[in-house]
């Protein structure tokens, strides 16, 4: 496990931004979302969510705003911003050039 | 959900933002697992399993909130810079600075203190206590009959509201009551090089001698302030204030001229640890006493 977190160190934030970008969404959401589509890889606790949504707003990337739902509770939504899909539109060609220098590594040679 | 509380130390619009936030994820957390069939107590205790240590948890959020941002920096170490422009540039010579500094410092505090204690404030409020100690001070150098009204009446008043704010300050966190006294060892230090009480007829002219360098402690304790308010973690927090505290009454001993004698030099230095380190020891006996730390 300390290893899978040393890997997701790094990408925590874009992954972030890649789900944000798609829809708005609240905090427990994201999480229930990152499990579902990583098939039970990316498991997020609360301390780990949430101050990487604060890093992500305070860098302009995304802006959380309160909505009044139906039922009258209130939910914090996670938006992009301009400046948020321009970065994750570098960090996805960043993402798959990263990830085509590893396959070419990684994989082994066929002979 | 309290226990993260007791220890985000955030200021309390920020405090209540994520207090809100985590109520709302572990009603939906806790919703979830009623509706996949665990009981009530079951599903309260898997939330609280869930979360983790409440501690962790508040300290983590605490960090990707603690560092300010280089509007709040600037603002926090303006009074320090202030301080240090009055006496670098000698315009404490002129009564209309020292009016300006004074309104600008009670207008700040005021401010401060009732939009949330941010952590710019308390640098703020810490020179707006001065005022209230030099007040109390003259008032010890009225003629006979006079200074035991100030004994009697000034100083318990002003000693209340010196420990009213201070407790106030402990109680949103211990590191912004450092923060705030933070200037004391330094103007102690240089009250005594310019010893104001041994020979009061040429303590201006000293205070002019040394302004120079009474300006350059105060700019090392703005410097300080800044770091502050951009570090994440409490510790190297609490370790700029000591560090910049033995910078500052370094630099007091050395321009002195050997004014501070070496006794009241460590005695100050004892003294500034005491005051920048016991906030700590009075926040974990409030908290033992069962108040809450944030009001």
């Amino acid at each position: 496990m300390a290893k899978r977190g040393e890997l997701m160190k790094g990408s925590t934030d874009s992954l972030l931004l890649c789900l944000i970008g798609q829809q708005p969404m609240y905090g427990y959401q994201i999480i229930k979302e990152l499990d579902k589509r990583s098939q039970g890889y990316f498991k997020f606790k609360e301390g780990t969510l949430y101050p990487a949504l604060r890093r992500v707003e305070r860098a302009g990337l995304i802006v959380g705003k309160w909505q009044l739902l139906p039922s009258g509770q209130q939910r914090k939504y996670y938006h992009i911003t301009d400046k948020g899909r321009y970065t994750l539109v570098e960090k996805r060609s960043q993402w798959q050039e990263f990830l085509v220098a590893m396959n070419l590594i990684i994989q082994p040679v066929r002979v | 959900m309290d226990s993260v509380r007791d220890n985000l130390r955030l200021d309390l619009s920020a405090e209540r933002e994520v207090i809100n936030e985590l109520e709302t994820h572990i009603e939906d957390e806790l919703q979830d697992l009623k509706e996949a069939g665990l009981s009530e107590e079951e599903a309260a205790n898997t939330c609280v399993k869930l979360l983790g240590s409440a501690k962790l948890v508040a300290r983590q959020i605490y960090e990707a909130h603690s560092q300010g941002t280089w509007g709040q920096t600037l603002l926090a170490s303006m009074p320090h810079l202030l301080f240090g422009l009055l006496f670098a540039l000698n315009w404490w010579r002129g009564i209309g600075w020292l009016l300006i500094m004074l309104v600008l410092v009670l207008s700040m505090a005021v401010y401060g203190w009732w939009h949330g204690r941010p952590a710019w404030l308390f640098p703020w409020l810490g020179y707006s206590l001065l005022p209230v100690v030099a007040a109390g001070l003259l008032l010890l150098y009225l003629p006979k009959g006079w200074s035991w009204l100030a004994i009697l009446l000034y100083i318990p008043l002003a000693l209340w509201l010196l420990y009213s704010i201070t407790v106030q300050t402990i109680k949103r966190d211990w590191l912004y009551s450092s923060l705030m006294l933070l200037p004391v060892p330094t103007i102690i230090g240089w009250f005594l090089a310019v010893e104001v009480a041994k020979f009061p007829g040429h303590w201006l002219e000293r205070l002019h001698q040394f302004a120079p360098w009474i300006g350059l402690s105060f700019l090392a304790l703005a410097v300080a302030v800044a770091t502050f308010i951009r570090l994440r973690q409490r510790w190297l927090k609490a370790t700029v204030l000591v560090i910049s505290g033995l910078i500052t009454l370094t630099m007091v001993a050395y321009y002195a001229d050997g004014r501070l004698s070496l006794p009241a030099f460590l005695v100050l230095i004892i003294a500034m640890l005491s005051l920048l380190l016991s906030p700590a020891l009075v926040e974990r006996k409030l908290r033992r006493g069962g108040q809450q730390p944030v009001v």
